[in-house]
């Protein structure tokens, strides 16, 4: 019971950075019905601003000017930082829209996905040359405090990210099914062909989705981050494609779907670790993904849709 | 102003002109010329490469085509030139002009007997080019092979994604399922294994390279067999379903061999008998071209089409969608499968590391740089991306900055790749470009 | 005996009822036409015959032989041909492959064949083509046997699919508003196509048709369909003067 307990605490972590991740492939998949392969790595980049401007940040505060105990300044710079990166990582993922989606908005939906697969490399590799190989340390923003309940153990930092992504899930649903912009977003999703002729500017809308996914895959990065505090180049790619498998399994589009299948993978993947040797996680975690998908061939919240690549 | 204006378009056109009507002689070359003209300067590089290499202050004859010493040090860029310039460019153009009257009376005169024998002739002047070619160094060699081994990979996932339309992304996979096939198959019977002990078939390596085959086409069976875990729940439904599921498969298959330490789970697999040469993999490609070359032009394999652009209508049509899709899947992988065992051979090692992601990435590239639905374009992709892969590599990491900004440009202005859609006769790159009949009217209206 | 019987067919799309017990009994070398207003059920009577759906009761029999349930490749080379209402061809083919595409369940070079170019596949792929091109020859579209489909005017599309449908040596040919969408010049030479289609091929076809013209000139038997059910059936004359057809369908200021 208590290593129940204490995987599904784990696992609660775990599935909130692929969650919030397959939220952006998801949305991206639903409303213009392309693959972003780049996703994984605006996830990475997003990391590496949360680490720019909350190390900035502690610059700047080490210099005196507000007084204020160190909890709080601490707290208030991962606000920050939280709210600076999300707005940040917007703008990447607007320009890996607007670079490699939309010149390509009328040729075959494959050719769109190789040009995400290549400007995700380029974010790989231009990290690399700018900033080296190096793995860089996300500095701590939250001191560790550990309380015992029930025999499990749980960080202040578990219990912080788990709300923390389950908030901004909240509001980005609100935003999809509350707002006018949202209602757009779901109209494109519905006719991809018909919405745009009804006055729905789809260039903004696709900026929108793709902005939208990026702030919080720059949301997960920084959550990721403060877990765990070790940054590379290639710290996106294994993530990224998880979470997209994630946003399929979901369902096409589905924002609902798509956060739960994220903490689904979470599950899965620290009992796998948890019950067998931790290099079967991988092996164990898509055998049984295949197989959900083969009985459900739709993911978990998806209408039966046939969509073929527009050759 | 406004004449200004015309005399330059007079004067771009005039250009264009005179650039025709200096390639117009060579539009006359016929295949064979080319071929021909290829040898001959291999042959050349072969008889004086290597002093006119030292004349012009290099250490040894550039290994391609100068392209990555004029990167590693721009001093030597003329000279590089210059040698380029004087090994193959002057010669292959003048043999083939001044030889494409006699190339072309060769080549009619070779049709008179069966079309086996003139594409035989081709088939052994290209093969002798790239064996005098590579056989100047060792670096040669592997990148020759390599890239044939590319050609093979880079043309079955265009058999799924081209001509077939689907998005497959198992194809590392396959690769590294053919790659430990025929690598247990190999190190089993022929080699001393630490892991593996004695050869269970100790033959002479003569009769081991006539066995080499048989490796490979086990390889390309058990991934075929893969492919097959694939396709039965993939093709059930339609839509992005194989993208998905190829896509954790790859991942099952990568984490499966990390996890098998009977093949050396993450440290990989070495010892290989030193099986795949020039002549075996120079073999395969060819063999791959043409049988993936017969099946898409039959029927049977234009029937990928009709599922593709059309689906209802095809087996309106009689055709069985269902069994043209998977036959057409099974039959990639086992070519992947082959590739991959070839791989394993001209490497000697593999560890599962190298069949993951950035794998995926390579082969697509090379499919889409190439062209979707095309044999010619694969061969094209694949030559090309890994010439540009070779040439770039004095960039270290910024040839990984550069190759996909390419590609984003090529698919931004060709969404389908540089030849898409085409459909390779053989037949006809075998004919000669003039008849002889004709060449006496041509040249008697030339001059 | 008719060439192709359906007892008491009836269809629901999940609560739906779209087809309901539906009789049909073609004979050898008849043209027979289905007409009713637009959503009466038409095209979802083409697909329930033709296997693109499963009937939800009922039966179909193509000459002795019951053919519910059958995959639609099966049926299709059991000799049940059809176009389709909005041209289903093939985007990057051209028009020659179109019809020999249609030869497909009469391959019997099978894979290897394929693979390896065995001179039965160059045979057997030449006697097609020649095939096909006698087709085109019958619908009039020979001299675009190299060009892509897309690159088609109109009426030639329809043309080749008529040709295309006709490859699959149909005993039966289901057309699916043969004449939607064009001009009256091209709408003649399409009637004068089927008639001589009929003749020369000497098949039974079943076509749905809006333009009460063409039904009434072609067709020996009508069947006119209402929210799923027939509500007559006879001979153009029968039907023309119905005046439940009248009511349903034609309306009264509908000069026939």
């Amino acid at each position: 019971m208590t290593f129940l307990l204490q995987n599904l605490i784990n696992a609660l972590q775990w599935g909130s950075f692929y969650a919030l991740i397959a939220l952006g492939y998801s949305m991206v998949y639903g409303v213009l019905m392309l693959f972003n392969f780049a996703h994984g790595d605006v996830f990475m980049v997003g990391a590496y601003i949360g680490f720019f401007v909350s190390s900035g940040l502690l610059a700047v505060a080490a210099l005196g000017f507000v007084a204020l105990p160190t909890g709080v300044m601490l707290a208030l710079i991962l606000v920050l930082t939280l709210i600076i990166a999300m707005f940040l990582n917007t703008f990447v993922g607007m320009a890996v829209e607007r670079i490699g989606y939309r010149p390509l908005r009328a040729a075959p939906r494959a050719s769109a996905a190789i040009t995400g697969l290549m400007i995700g490399i380029i974010l790989e590799t231009g990290n690399l040359a700018l900033f080296g190989a190096q793995r860089r340390s996300f500095p701590t923003l939250i001191e560790t405090a550990t309380f015992q309940f029930a025999g499990v153990s749980v960080t202040n930092k578990k219990i912080m990210i788990v709300l923390v992504s389950l908030l901004l899930m909240l509001a980005l649903h609100i935003f999809v099914r509350r707002t006018k912009w949202g209602m757009a977003m779901r109209a494109m999703a519905f006719d991809y062909v018909v919405v745009p002729l009804m006055g729905v500017p789809i260039n903004l809308i696709a900026l929108l989705t793709f902005g939208l996914g990026s702030a919080l895959a720059a949301a997960a990065g920084i959550l990721y981050g403060v877990a765990y505090p070790v940054l590379d180049p290639y710290m996106g790619i294994l993530f990224g494609w998880k979470a997209f498998v994630a946003a399929i399994l979901g369902g096409r589009g589905s924002v609902l779907g798509a956060g739960l299948a994220g903490f689904l993978l979470g599950f899965i993947e620290i009992f796998v670790a948890a019950i067998f040797p931790s290099t079967m996680r991988d092996l164990i975690a898509f055998s049984i993904i295949l197989l959900i998908l083969t009985v459900r061939p739709h993911g978990f919240f998806g209408e039966p849709y046939s969509a073929r690549l527009r050759l | 102003m406004g004449a200004g204006l015309e005399s330059s378009t007079t004067n771009r056109s005039s250009m264009r002109n005179r650039l025709s009507s200096y390639w117009e002689p060579y539009s006359q070359v016929p295949w064979l010329g080319w071929l021909v003209s290829a040898l001959i300067a291999t042959l050349l590089e072969q008889l004086i490469g290597t002093p006119l290499a030292r004349v012009l202050g290099l250490t040894k004859p550039p290994a391609l085509f100068g392209l990555v010493i004029m990167l590693k040090e721009p001093g030597l860029i003329p000279s590089a030139l210059v040698y380029v310039l004087l090994i193959y460019l002057v010669p292959i153009g003048l043999v083939a002009r001044f030889g494409a009257s006699l190339a072309n009376k060769v080549a009619a005169r070779l049709l008179d007997y069966p079309v086996v024998l003139s594409a035989l002739v081709h088939i052994a002047l290209l093969y002798a080019t790239l064996h005098l070619w590579s056989g100047v160094s060792d670096y040669r060699l592997l990148v020759v092979k390599l890239t044939l081994i590319a050609v093979i990979v880079t043309l079955s996932l265009n058999v799924v994604n081209g001509y077939m339309g689907e998005f497959s992304c198992s194809h590392p996979g396959f690769m590294a399922l053919g790659a430990y096939g025929a690598s247990v198959f190999t190190v089993l019977l022929f080699v001393q294994d630490s892991r593996f002990g004695p050869p269970l078939l100790p033959l002479p390596l003569v009769l081991q390279h006539v066995l080499f085959p048989i490796s490979l086409i086990v390889g390309g069976l058990v991934a075929a067999l893969g492919a097959l875990l694939v396709a039965i729940p993939s093709f059930r439904t339609r839509g992005d379903y194989l993208a998905i599921i190829s896509l954790a498969f790859m991942f099952i298959v990568k984490s499966l061999f990390e996890n098998l330490e009977f093949v050396g789970g993450p440290r990989g697999l070495g010892n290989q008998p030193d099986l795949a040469t020039l002549p075996w993999v120079f073999f395969w490609t060819m063999a791959c071209i043409w049988i993936i070359n017969n099946f898409v032009r039959s029927i049977l394999g234009k029937a990928l089409n009709a599922v593709r652009d059309g689906e209802m209508a095809a087996d309106a049509m009689t055709v069985n969608t269902r069994h043209t899709k998977m036959v057409a899947f099974l039959f990639a992988a086992f070519w992947a499968g082959v590739s991959g065992g070839l791989f394993a051979h001209v490497l000697r090692y593999i560890n599962p590391g190298t069949f993951g992601i950035r794998k995926l990435a390579e082969v697509l590239a090379m499919v889409y740089l190439g062209g979707l639905n095309s044999v010619a374009g694969s061969v094209v992709g694949a030559v090309g991306f890994n010439l540009l892969s070779e040439a770039l590599r004095p960039l270290e990491i910024f040839k990984w900055i550069i190759i996909p900004v390419l590609l984003i440009v090529l698919m931004v202005f060709r969404p389908t790749g540089l030849i898409a859609f085409t459909e390779l006769d053989v037949g006809e790159l075998l004919k000669p470009k003039v008849k002889p009949e004709e060449e006496v009217e041509y040249a008697a209206a030339t001059r | 005996m008719p060439l192709l019987r359906v007892d008491s067919m009836t269809h629901y799309f999940g609560g739906l009822r779209a087809v309901h017990n539906y009789d049909l009994a073609i004979e050898p070398g008849q043209i027979r036409g289905l007409i009713g207003p637009n959503g009466a059920g038409k095209t979802t009577i083409f697909n329930l015959i033709t296997g693109r759906y499963t009937p939800t009761e009922g039966k179909i029999v193509l000459e002795d032989r019951e053919i519910t349930g059958l995959q639609p490749h099966q049926i299709a080379s059991l000799g049940l041909g059809r176009t389709f209402q909005n041209l289903r061809l093939w985007r990057h083919m051209n028009v020659l492959d179109h019809v020999k595409m249609a030869h497909y369940s009469k391959i019997t070079y099978g894979l290897m064949g394929a693979f390896f170019g065995t001179p039965k596949r160059t045979r057997e792929e030449a006697e097609i083509e020649d095939e096909s091109y006698s087709l085109l020859e019958l619908v009039g579209v020979s001299h675009l046997a190299d060009q892509i489909v897309t690159n088609l005017p109109y009426g030639a599309q329809r043309r080749v699919e008529l040709a295309r449908a006709l490859a699959t040596q149909p005993k039966i040919l289901f057309l699916d508003e043969p004449t939607a969408g064009m001009n009256p010049e091209e709408l003649a030479q399409m009637m004068e196509i089927i008639r001589h289609v009929h003749a020369e091929l000497e098949l039974a076809i079943f076509l749905i048709e809006h333009r009460m013209k063409v039904v009434m000139d072609l067709c020996q038997v009508i069947q006119t369909l209402v929210f799923g059910e027939v509500i007559a059936e006879g001979n153009p004359d029968e039907i023309r003067n119905n005046p439940m057809v009248i009511d349903a369908y034609l309306g009264k200021e509908v000069e026939v």
